[in-house]
């Protein structure tokens, strides 16, 4: 189960109405991590990183480098994991295979 | 206050006053363990309580007994918590709507504004009445009983007894500010009325219980009094106080200020020596009622600590049946 | 069968009390209009009405405190403290007034409050946001202390403690709030108090609760690859403790582990292992071992897969008992 998550240009500095997409370090398809680079974009103020506000798949670039994007309007559509949001404290764990080094020998193999 | 009603209180402050005296003589008789003496707080235990109807709910410290006997619970089962017979006391809290007396200080105030949130919510007119000192003002839980019964409302009605003591610090060394201003910190009333003017505090608490019932929230009561004794009968307050400061106080005590009034209106001083002889005869079968009174058995220890004893608990309760023998 | 979250299981449960039990009370820290900071309360206020599903102010000692009130004037109060380590601030409401309300007033007033707390570390957390409190409630007799280690016993438990007359503090593990499994919707109608066998085993028994049983899961797998067979012990709840059922999937094995993250010293698998000396001597083929937190304060976020219980440090205690 997945959702559809759009992440809309937010006001980037006290006051802003819009700003430009210098580039994209992502592209369409890609898999990408909570805070993962997405692009950098130029205000009237500064050229500001986007780090991403979500874990999961860039499924629409809404701008391309050059073009002038609104305050409020879509930049990126995210798909994400339903329910992967650790609420307002702290991570969701990964469930992975945890690592182990010991090896057991069998209590036949002890005596 | 009507004249009966007057003359009502001050009988139950007679008979409060008289059953503090013997149980402090009962505790140093052996009779109880320790007792804390409310002598001097009878106007405001006994006329804040007759204040109340009989479905309100009372949340009362250990220092009660007039609020005890206004609302007539059981002297007999109030008194053997003073023995160690039963922690929170052996009367049925159900049938006088008055909860365990508290003597974590300061903490049964969140009960009483859960209580009466509980009634709000029902839709019942119903009212809670805490009964606290200045001492458990300091206490954080007050603080935040306040706050609660702020926010929501709840029709309870906050009462201090401030008696100048908390054991042996005085009441400027618990708060720097005056207590009953704390209500408007909290968005509700608060009044500071004289402890010792039996229908001063029946006006400002029948005041408070109304405003409640009618939905208006909570209001906080500081009612200024003194406690004659010590703390408690394992206190001794000549280390800390001077005697003046009781003398005084005894000199203004409520149950004179009330008899001088009842009898300026004309109540004969055959009624007084009537009243007396009631609470003689009262005192002497609570005397004789606490001697015939058996403790509950030890191994009711495990009988209310769950609605049913799970099988560790039940085995314990045995364990202990078995080593006690016949005399369990 | 739907698959759910822990959170969404939870959620389930507190909906199914709420609206089969029209005195059920939620209410706690932002649980209202936000959902409460793990949305475990998600859509229960718009359901059920400001009147029933309620925020509070912050005060976690005026929380527990009006539950008892609430709880005295008939309610069924359901209230959550944001975290384990703030329910310290409310511990003098829990210890001297929930667990002794029923004993004070020699059996008047039910005490019938399931106080939901999001417990135990393993999500990085800040400070006080992973602390693993359940021997002082465990300790406190008068409560009850149940916690889940899946979603379908998160909603089964949850239910069964809403309903239980007795105090009951719940303790959710938040690193599993997250883990999804079919879960049945249909309260199971079982009590609190009976241990799980989640996994059979024959050469040592893993005894754990909450968190630390899906660790116990991932050793046991381990192990199995070793050629070596562990069982897993769910203990559910920690108060009444189900002894029959951890005396008896002891003595199957004759060895035993017990693994929390609480710390070592009087955690609460010296309880556990005191019960099995006690009650399984002659079956023990070695002593009992216990894989626990380190005995300091819960570490930073970021090394806390060093404090808590990882697969060697259990495999490493599963060898000890085996070469006994």
């Amino acid at each position: 189960m997945s959702d559809e998550f759009v992440f809309r240009l937010p006001d980037l500095a006290e006051g802003l109405e819009d700003a430009e997409l210098v580039e994209w370090r992502v592209s369409e398809g890609e898999r990408v991590e909570l805070n993962q680079l997405l692009g950098e974009m130029q205000t009237s103020k500064a050229l500001v990183e986007m780090p991403s506000p979500r874990s999961g798949i860039v499924r629409r670039l809404h701008a391309q480098p050059g073009d002038l994007v609104r305050v409020g309007d879509p930049l990126v559509t995210f798909e994400v994991d339903e329910n992967n949001e650790p609420g307002v404290v702290g991570r969701v764990p990964r469930e992975e295979a945890p690592p182990r080094r010991v090896r057991l020998r069998p209590p036949s193999q002890t005596q | 206050m009507d004249a009966d009603r007057l003359r009502e209180t001050y009988r139950l402050m007679l008979l409060a006053r008289r059953y503090d005296e013997e149980a402090v003589r009962l505790q140093r008789q052996g009779e109880l363990v320790a007792f804390p003496p409310m002598s001097g707080q009878e106007a405001a235990q006994v006329a804040s309580v007759l204040a109340l109807s009989p479905a309100d709910m009372v949340f009362p410290s250990y220092r009660e007994l007039g609020v005890a006997v206004g609302r007539g619970v059981d002297m007999t089962g109030y008194m053997l918590a003073f023995r160690g017979a039963w922690n929170g006391g052996l009367y049925d809290c159900r049938r006088n709507r008055f909860a365990p007396m508290a003597s974590s200080v300061g903490s049964h105030l969140l009960h009483a504004v859960g209580w009466a949130m509980g009634a709000r919510l029902d839709g019942r007119d119903e009212v809670a009445i805490v009964y606290f000192g200045e001492g458990a003002t300091s206490e954080g839980d007050a603080s935040e009983a306040f706050n609660f019964a702020g926010v929501f409302r709840a029709p309870v009605v906050f009462f201090c007894q401030n008696n100048g003591w908390a054991i042996s610090v005085p009441a400027e060394r618990q708060s720097a500010g005056e207590i009953w201003r704390r209500g408007e910190a909290f968005g509700f009333p608060g009044v500071r009325v004289d402890g010792g003017d039996a229908e001063a505090v029946f006006a400002a608490t029948s005041a408070a219980a109304e405003r409640a019932r009618r939905g208006e929230g909570p209001t906080l009561i500081e009612a200024l009094t003194h406690r004659f004794g010590p703390h408690s009968t394992a206190d001794d307050d000549t280390r800390y106080r001077e005697r003046a400061e009781v003398e005084t106080a005894r000199r203004n005590d409520p149950l004179g200020r009330l008899r001088a009034r009842l009898a300026a209106s004309g109540v004969p001083d055959s009624w007084f020596s009537d009243a007396e002889d009631e609470a003689r005869l009262a005192v002497s079968e609570l005397r004789a009622s606490l001697a015939a009174a058996e403790n509950p058995p030890a191994v009711e220890m495990f009988d209310f600590v769950y609605a049913a004893p799970p099988p560790a608990l039940a085995l314990q309760r045995s364990q202990l049946e078995e080593l006690l023998g016949p005399d369990a | 069968m739907p698959e759910l979250s822990m959170v969404q299981a939870l959620n389930a449960a507190l909906r199914h009390c709420l609206a089969a039990h029209d005195r059920t009370l939620v209410f706690g820290q932002d649980v209202g209009r936000l959902g409460g900071v793990f949305r475990v309360t998600d859509g229960l206020q718009h359901e059920f009405g400001e009147r029933r599903v309620f925020d509070t102010p912050l005060a976690e000692s005026g929380i527990v405190g009006v539950a008892v009130g609430l709880a005295m004037a008939g309610w069924r109060p359901v209230p959550e403290i944001q975290f384990d380590g703030f329910s310290f601030p409310a511990l003098d409401q829990m210890l001297t007034n929930l667990a002794k309300y029923r004993g004070r007033s020699r059996g008047a007033y039910d005490m019938p409050v399931t106080l939901r707390l999001p417990s135990y570390g393993g999500i990085g957390g800040p400070e006080h946001h992973s602390e693993s409190p359940e021997s002082i409630y465990a300790h406190t007799a008068g409560l009850k202390v149940v916690t889940p280690s899946c979603a379908q016993e998160a909603f089964n438990l949850l239910v069964a403690a809403i309903r239980d007359p007795d105090p009951v503090i719940f303790m959710e593990p938040k690193s599993r709030y997250w883990a999804k499994e079919e879960v049945a919707l249909e309260p199971a109608g079982l009590p609190i108090g009976r241990a799980c066998v989640v996994r059979a085993g024959s050469d040592a028994t893993l005894v754990a609760w909450g968190p630390m049983v899906h660790r116990c899961l991932q050793v046991a797998s381990a192990a199995e690859e070793d050629g070596v067979s562990l069982g897993v012990l769910d203990l559910r709840c920690l108060v009444p403790l189900d002894e029959a059922t951890l005396l008896t999937s002891v003595a199957e094995t004759g060895r035993a582990v017990v693994v929390h993250e609480a710390p070592r010293t009087a955690g609460f698998a010296a309880e556990v292992s005191a019960r099995l000396m006690e009650g399984a001597f002659g079956s023990l083929k070695a002593p009992v071992q216990r894989v626990t937190g380190w005995d300091v304060p819960y570490p930073s976020g970021a090394v806390e897969q060093q404090y808590i219980p990882s697969v060697d440090r259990i495999l490493l205690a599963v060898q000890r008992v085996l070469d006994y």
